[in-house]
């Protein structure tokens, strides 16, 4: 760098040299490309993004206020059951708030087992026994007692056991929790159920790209692919300022 | 001599295949042969590459000669960066928390764009050995020398107790013994060959392991997306649809023939949490995602043990384009890290697959996709020369800082050669029985040390590297200043922190838990310590015209 005025300064908004001035230029632009890329499109996601309900979360709030006040039908019932279970299905829920959603779902679904009530709960007890008897989930007695409390409470339910969520059955279903909901699991399976069950959507997040939801395309690979070219765009664009300086 | 320890371990590997195949397919528990027998020769190799390549003087140790190529630094960049919390954490953080997880991603590759236009071809102009060398020649001050030390002393090991804790989990899961013997195990091989080899067989040995990382974390996944019918031929675009399965959910009838290691189908009940922006469920907000990336950016341009890889290029422009390749380097890694995270949701969604460590869902994931026991045990290599290499460069990081710049600058400037090699391995040994006794605590604060490292050296070194580059105005007062501002908000934020997992409640709790957040703190601190060093400089004696002059003649011709 030239010494103009003799005074050794440098300061990267005031450069004295016209290769200082240019590299400047350059790192100016690359982070405002950087900073719009990351920053730029977070926001716009957030701005755009809606609190949206998965349809089970619909279908739970068009019964809740029947199912909370005890005035719901089988058919509430039954839907409420399923909507329940839909979020019991899901990796991680807080434990008090998966004792709560348990409780909603074996009582509505006791309430609704009629005339298989009977052979639910010997079946259901059939099958903890077999659970903390059996260290061996590929036991062939443990996995039938399995897939026929699945089988059975799919045919109360009226879904198909090919129903993913039916796998949360056997480890939900519970006969002590059949007689009461009380007021406590209420409020936290109203809270679960909104909790888990709604997410931040919008074009960006429901657009399909390369198979990825478009925003977690943008995040996971496009940005890291313009990291490299930024850094490859500065590296040749230096090697040609200072090709340009040696050759002047 | 190299053919004949390859051939070796071809044979002991072909014999043991079938004996292990049993084994290694369960969880947890058991000594399994296979995976064991691929982490000995791993090692084994790497020891030997330090012997061979090792440091014959103090400038093979602390910077390799300066004679590594551009593709061999950023493969020793990538290598050096990409430690347990890239390997296992990213999986980890992402299967946890989904979206929010992707702040990591972005973060901890966004921050090379700055490290790269903002610092790497002047670090290396500078010529200096170490981040303290720099900041106390560029502030003229012993005391700013000695803090600087100190930190790096501090941030190298904190970062190293995390690696530790890897190291253990993954030498646990494959040896099936006790935490704690797994740990001084994995701990004494990587003390041992730093010590043998200084940097310079550091530096080769980790573009060894860069191989060996990336070749086993990038195995599993052709296998994953073959097997359950994805497209495999890129694993970074071919996991797209994996996400977006997840999102809508994958009924029984969809996966007729697709099971896990456990027979369960390859289902999962619609989970739009995993991919979805902010999921109030997971945890993290808008705020904490933004906080989080631009923390982890700035404490990756303020690493010491990266900033020093600069050190180990013949020049600026190898400096420059190290970073180039590092970075793609690394990107391989975190372009396909989230791919683990989204087959381990899949494949541990049954209830029966029961509640896993997140930190080795990488090898659950593996496990559970019924890849071949032997491949899973290369991943399991892989993850431990993950730890392995970043621990090499930490400890080679930190006894520089203890021996070059407080032994040698401070203490005894007269050392001879011999004796600072000696005080270099005196300190290393120092640091590692230090690593070790707190990761044998297995405190909950070891996983958040990382990324707590990285708020730390984003409010502290940061600011030095950038002013001191870019600012010749930035003065020793100015410097000082920045820097208790930055401590002061780390201390805040870190005692908050500490005390809250203790139990204790100090006042304003929620709000500097949140704002001040231990692992994105750097969000507040670092433009603050930018700014105190800038007003304070301003209003005191301008800086001294020699460090002016080399600014200009040096650093910036």
């Amino acid at each position: 760098m030239e010494n103009t005025n003799n005074d050794y300064h440098v300061s990267f908004f005031k450069p004295v040299t016209t290769r200082a001035r240019r590299n400047r230029n350059m790192v100016i632009k690359l982070i405002i490309v950087w900073a719009v890329a990351i920053f730029g499109f977070q926001i716009t996601l957030k701005l755009l993004g809606k609190p949206t309900p998965e349809p089970a979360l619909t279908e739970f709030n068009a019964v809740w206020t029947d199912v909370k006040d005890g005035n719901a039908s089988e058919a509430q019932l039954k839907v409420f059951a399923n909507s329940v279970l839909q979020c019991l299905g899901k990796i991680y829920i807080e434990p008090d708030m998966k004792t709560a959603l348990s409780n909603a779902f074996n009582y509505s679904l006791f309430q609704i087992a009629g005339d298989e009530l009977d052979e639910l709960c010997h079946n259901v007890e059939a099958f903890n026994e077999l659970k903390s008897s059996s260290d061996n989930i590929a036991d062939l007695t443990y996995i039938q007692s399995r897939k026929k409390l699945e089988a059975d409470v799919a045919d109360i339910l009226g879904i198909s056991t090919t129903d993913v969520k039916i796998i949360a059955v056997p480890f939900s279903i519970n006969a002590d929790m059949k007689d009461e909901f009380t007021a406590e699991n209420q409020a936290l399976t109203e809270k679960a159920m909104n909790l888990y069950m709604t997410h931040n959507r919008s074009f960006l997040t429901d657009f399909n790209f390369l198979g990825f939801p478009f925003h977690y395309f943008y995040s996971a690979v496009f940005l890291l692919f313009l990291f490299v070219g930024l850094c490859w765009i500065y590296c040749v664009e230096t090697d040609k300022i200072e090709k340009q300086e040696q050759m002047a | 001599m190299m053919k004949k320890i390859l051939f070796l371990i071809i044979m002991l590997l072909v014999s043991v295949s079938t004996h292990a195949a049993a084994k290694a397919t369960e969880l947890e528990g058991s000594f399994k042969l296979g995976p064991a027998i691929i982490l000995i020769c791993v090692l084994v190799t790497f020891v030997m590459v330090g012997i061979i390549f090792r440091a014959k003087d103090t400038s093979d140790y602390y910077a390799a000669g300066r004679s590594i190529s551009r593709v061999g630094s950023g493969m020793a960049i990538a290598s050096n960066w990409m430690s347990a919390a890239s390997f296992l954490g990213m999986a980890a953080l992402m299967f946890g928390t989904g979206y929010h997880g992707l702040a990591y991603v972005v973060g901890w590759t966004g921050g090379y764009v700055l490290l790269l236009i903002l610092m790497a071809g002047q670090i290396r102009k500078y010529g200096k050995y170490t981040a303290p060398d720099f900041i106390g020649d560029r502030f003229y001050s012993k005391g700013l020398r000695i803090f600087g030390a100190i930190l790096a002393i501090l941030i190298s090991i904190a970062y190293c107790v995390a690696q530790f804790g890897g190291i253990g989990i993954m030498f646990k899961w494959i040896m099936g013994i006790d935490y704690v013997y797994a740990l001084l195990i994995g701990g004494g091989v990587v003390l041992a060959y730093t010590l043998i080899s200084g940097m310079l067989g550091v530096t080769k040995n980790m573009q060894i392991q860069y191989v060996i990382i990336i070749v086993s974390f990038l195995i599993p996944l052709f296998i994953l997306l073959f097997k359950y019918d994805y497209f495999w031929l890129l694993p970074p675009i071919g996991y797209g649809s994996v996400v977006s399965d997840i999102v809508s959910g994958i009924s029984i009838a969809d996966s007729a023939e697709l099971f896990n290691s456990y027979g369960h189908h390859f289902s999962i009940v619609a989970s739009p949490e995993f991919a979805m922006p902010w999921a109030i469920s997971s945890g993290g907000t808008f705020f904490q995602w933004m906080a989080i990336v631009f923390a982890l950016m700035i404490g990756t341009a303020g690493l010491p043990h990266v900033i020093q890889r600069f050190y180990v290029v013949p020049n600026s422009k190898d400096a420059r384009w190290s970073v180039v390749w590092g970075l793609f380097f690394i990107c391989i890694l975190y372009w396909t890290a989230p791919v683990y995270a989204a087959f381990g949701k899949i494949l541990a969604a049954h209830p029966e697959v029961g509640s896993l460590a997140k930190d080795a869902i990488v090898v659950y994931t593996a496990q559970l996709g019924n890849i071949h026991p032997l491949i899973v045990g290369l991943l399991a290599a892989g993850a431990v020369s993950a730890a392995f290499s970043t621990v090499s460069g930490l400890l080679v990081t930190g006894a520089s800082a203890f021996s070059h710049d407080l032994y040698v600058k401070v203490i005894n400037p007269e050392a001879t050669a011999k004796k600072q090699l000696m005080i270099a391995r005196l300190g290393t040994i120092l640091m590692a029985i230090i690593v070790a006794f707190i990761a044998m605590l297995e405190l909950a604060l070891i996983a958040e040390l990382v990324a707590l490292t990285f708020s730390l050296a984003g409010c502290t070194i940061f600011p030095l590297f950038l002013l001191g580059i870019w600012w010749s105005g930035s003065n020793k007062q100015g410097a000082i200043a920045g820097l208790i501002a930055g401590v002061l908000v780390s201390v805040v934020s870190i005692s908050y922190f500490i005390f809250g997992k203790s139990g204790i409640v100090l006042p304003y709790h929620q709000f500097v838990e949140y704002w001040l957040g231990a692992w994105y703190f750097a969000w507040i601190g670092a433009p603050l310590a930018i700014l105190v060093n800038i007003i304070v400089s301003k209003l005191t004696k301008p800086t001294p015209i020699e460090i002016r002059k080399f600014l200009v003649e040096q650093v910036h011709l």
